[in-house]
């Protein structure tokens, strides 16, 4: 299928950029692509823990061969499902993040599973685990013991509190889950409905999480970011490493300022809602078809802002930044804003900011887009034509839809999604035999004492 | 599951530990970063390159990276704001504007010196001052050039402004995000960015692996919405089979069960137990067995109903204790409990402190500094803090001089043809500290 011109330069400032960039990143042609990572074994063993399953993704969209082992009975993570919705023996999340991995079954826990694992561990570039600090080591396949197997191994372990530090000993019989991930990870503190909003019910000012699994997804990526620094590092050294990631260190490194705030004044930042105390307005505001966010934070945006709105008032109420990022004037400005904002649509409130940023006396600049419903999201030619969402018809879990990986925007070695899932030791024939030269009898073997 | 031994903490930490932070060595040594980004979303990434080993060159416009001016409460630390130094470190800092003619010729001879350039512009804006991929892949077949911007360099929704808050909503971040009878609620902090930073920065190091392989750069796209997209874990495979949004939950986990915020005597705790063997200890401690009898199978226990009753009996439990009470029966029983970490709670704490997750250091210009150190922790290559935010053109000497060779009297001309520039009178927070000596911090001369 060829798109129109229209559709691949849509509002772009330089049309001819846009075309090239298509050209070289067109998503119909990433199968005819090379794959950056092509060259590495990942041995992932995470085990209820969608932080090692995302970060394990990662590779595998990039081209990693991911071998995920799990124990005979299956990962707890594939149970993980809203409301309990399972296909076969798999729910949404796992499906989600099953993509382009061979599952074999094995139980470490046996001296034969140990020994077996033992030999992959040698073919092994990467180790995920997301067992408690020591588990491994307990079982004799620690870091320490998996080096002297293969001494340029790269491990990566990722658990609560970490690997070491006087918390991770102290919590070491703690399982990791990403709301507690979350929680210790400062975001949540301040995240939920504004603490200074009057209008706001006692009930409703507590911590609050993200909606989605933040607290895994980052640590995942983080883990991944490790893995793959330490993979360039060891094209040029030789050195293998231990990676340590506490998912909630992932957190506190894209925390804002928080802690240069606090380091500089002694001072915390408190929950601000949809507020925002160092950019304001910039804020969702309810409109008639739900939510739309508005922003004009700058002088000259602001002006504009009031000027749309036709409020001089406000500007002179409020009309430095000082003012506007007063916590106790944002309320105020905000449920100004939406007496104006609660009557239109939020396509008309885009009509509206786009006819003024059009006249030639305007003020300044006004931001606006609609707040999504996923279901919205779905429908967006925009997401349709980049291929944001794959659709897949798979021989075992049949239609499913999953995000796309978002490393398809690389030109020369994009990322990509081959298969979704695969049932429980689905791989076991193929692995065994590529890697360890198993045939069918050894497995019969192996299935008969529980080892897969 | 065993317990483990405190053996394994002591090599752990000595994996780590046996010699200081920066007697280690950086992954990204020798890998030369030219930074053309300002704000949040783009500087993340560098930022990430930068704390682990790269060098980064950051060429900034005269009126300055709009963090400059985005502080909270409007404050300003001896002239700094604390919303550029969150993501500014370790670089060198070049005052120059890439759309100058003459910056065009000395932007590419760095780029024959250079491994890496990203921007956050709106996309095109380097194409339009002939800095594009075709262009910089004819000087340095090498380069591995990022864009990143909110819809991408092509589509219908190219060219769209995107800020955090929008990538946030347009993603579907907000919409799930929230208590299940009140509104959308966005991150308390500008979530889309910094994930996105980090996708950038994961995806340069990956294109980084493939030329080490190779010798081949390429041409990155990304796309601020379609990596918050990425991570919302089930939101759209659930979406499309069943025809339905996804619904806020508050802090209940709708894909695990237990997993939900509740409140002590003394505050509020984190509580999940997931396996049938952590549900049990849970229901051990709060002496419940017949819930365990009952919901013994973790899918059972995500049924709506089943949820709500399981989470509201928990609440009577935990009302009654306090939050320590109720972390000494998860060391004890092996389920996950945790207290809502604020930031003094981290900045002090013994245990990230020794983990170098936070990290002191002396800044030249600022002084005694301490702040976070990007995740994760690496035994051989740690992430580090060497220096923060710097006013604008600070390391123009250091730069021209060393990198492209230009003697003292040629950095003066482009002085003089306004084609690099130092910070101005007339914006502090692109100034030096007041009572700077005018020395300390610059490399060179």
């Amino acid at each position: 299928m060829s798109l129109s011109e229209e559709k691949i330069v849509g509002m772009a400032i330089n049309k001819e950029y846009a075309k090239f960039t298509y050209s070289i990143t067109n998503p119909d042609d990433v199968f005819r692509k090379p794959e950056a990572l092509d060259d590495v074994v990942v041995l992932d063993l995470s085990y209820g823990n969608f932080a090692g399953l995302f970060a394990s993704s990662l590779l595998a969209e990039a081209g990693a061969e991911v071998i995920r082992i799990e124990p005979p009975g299956g990962d707890i993570a594939r149970k993980m499902s809203p409301y309990g919705i399972m296909i076969k023996d798999a729910g949404l999340p796992y499906i989600v993040e099953g993509r382009n991995k061979f599952h074999i079954t094995l139980d470490i826990t046996k001296e034969e599973g140990k020994e077996i694992f033992k030999k992959l561990v040698k073919k092994a570039d990467v180790i995920i685990e997301t067992f408690r600090p020591g588990y491994m080591a307990s079982l004799g396949l620690g870091y320490e013991d998996l080096k002297k197997i293969k001494e340029d191994i790269i491990y990566c372990a990722i658990s609560s509190w970490g690997h070491f530090g006087c918390e991770a000993e102290k919590h070491a019989n703690q399982p990791s889950y990403d709301l507690t991930d979350q929680a210790k990870g400062v975001i949540m503190s301040i995240t939920g409905e504004p603490e200074l909003d009057p209008e706001v019910p006692q009930e409703y000012k507590k911590p609050l999480k993200s909606g989605n699994w933040m607290g895994w997804y980052v640590g995942g990526a983080f883990a991944t970011l490790g893995i793959t620094l330490a993979l360039f590092y060891r094209r040029r050294t030789r050195k293998g490493q231990f990676i340590d990631c506490a998912p909630c260190e992932g957190l506190f490194s894209i925390a804002n300022y928080l802690f240069q705030f606090y380091h500089m004044t002694g001072r915390k930042m408190i929950r601000a809602g949809n507020y925002d105390y160092a950019v304001f307005p910039y804020s969702y505001f309810k409109c008639k078809d739900g939510y739309t966010f508005i922003s004009g934070f700058t002088d000259p945006n602001w002006s504009a802002l009031c000027e749309i709105m036709g409020r001089e008032d406000l500007r002179q109420m409020f009309p430095t930044i000082k003012e506007r990022l007063t916590p106790e004037n944002q309320p105020k400005i905000q449920h100004e804003i939406e007496k104006w904002s609660s009557s239109y649509t939020s396509d008309e409130i885009l009509q509206i900011v786009t006819e003024y940023s059009r006249r030639p006396d305007r003020k300044g600049v006004v931001v606006t887009g609609r707040l999504e419903e996923p279901i919205d999201v779905l429908k967006r030619e925009h997401w349709h034509i980049r291929k944001t969402f794959v659709e897949i018809d798979d021989p075992y879990y049949g239609k499913v839809l999953v995000q796309n990986s978002s490393l398809k925007g690389m030109s020369e070695t994009p990322g990509r999604i081959k298969w979704v899932c695969r049932p429980i030791g689905a791989d076991n024939e193929f692995i065994f035999k590529k890697y360890l030269g198993m045939g069918r009898t050894d497995l019969k073997k192996l299935k008969s004492k529980g080892v897969i | 599951m065993e317990l483990s031994n405190s053996n394994y903490f002591e090599f752990m930490k000595n994996v780590f530990k046996s010699v200081g932070l920066f007697e280690k060595d950086e992954a990204l040594k020798g890998v030369r970063v030219l930074d053309v980004t300002a704000v949040v979303l783009g500087p993340s990434a560098s930022d990430m390159l930068a704390e682990f080993g790269a060098e980064v060159i950051k060429f900034e416009p005269a009126h300055g990276d709009q963090m400059r001016f985005v502080t909270p409460f409007a404050y300003f630390y001896k002239n700094m704001s604390p919303g550029l130094w969150e993501q500014q470190h370790n670089r060198y800092w070049v005052g120059m504007h890439l759309g100058h003619p003459k910056a065009k010729e000395l932007f590419l001879e760095f780029v024959k010196r250079a491994d890496v350039v990203i921007d956050n512009l709106t996309p095109g804006r380097m194409a339009e001052w002939g800095l594009d991929y075709s262009v910089l892949s004819k000087v340095n077949p090498r380069i591995i050039q990022l864009h990143v911007s909110g819809f991408g360099s092509w589509g219908p929704w190219t060219g769209r402004t995107s800020y955090d808050a929008i990538a946030q909503s347009m993603g579907g971040l907000s919409y799930i995000t929230g208590f299940e009878d009140r509104g959308p609620i966005k991150s308390g902090v500008w979530i889309a960015d910094w994930i996105n930073g980090l996708m950038c920065a994961l995806s340069i190091v990956i294109a980084l692996n493939y030329r080490e392989r190779t010798g081949k750069g390429q041409f990155i796209d990304h796309m601020q919405v379609e990596n918050v997209i990425r991570m919302l874990d089930w939101t759209w495979l659930y979406c499309y089979l069943t025809g339905k949004n996804r619904s806020r939950s508050g802090n209940r986990d709708l894909a695990i069960c237990p997993s939900d915020l509740f409140e002590c005597r003394d505050g509020w705790i984190a509580i999940a137990a997931f396996t049938e063997c952590e549900f049990e200890g849970l229901c051990k401690a709060m002496d419940r067995m017949d819930l365990f009898e009952k919901f013994r199978d973790p899918i059972e226990r995500l049924k709506d109903e089943n949820a709500r009753y399981i989470l509201s009996e928990m609440a009577k439990w935990a009302k009654e204790k306090h939050t320590e009470e109720i972390i000494r029966y998860a060391d004890t029983y092996g389920f996950s409990a945790s207290k809502v970490l604020e930031v003094d709670d981290v900045y002090h704490s013994d245990h990230f402190n020794e983990r170098w997750a936070v990290q002191e250091y002396e800044d030249e210009v600022y002084g005694y500094f301490k702040e976070q150190a990007y995740a994760p922790r690496m035994s051989e290559t740690p992430s580090r803090v060497k220096w923060g935010a710097r006013p604008i053109g600070f390391d123009n000497e250091y730069v021209f001089v060393k990198i492209l060779g230009l003697t003292v009297d040629e950095v003066k001309k482009l002085y003089d043809e306004k084609v690099i520039f130092k910070w101005s009178e007339s914006i502090p927070s692109s100034c030096p500290p007041p009572d700077w000596d005018g020395k300390s911090g610059i490399k060179y001369p």
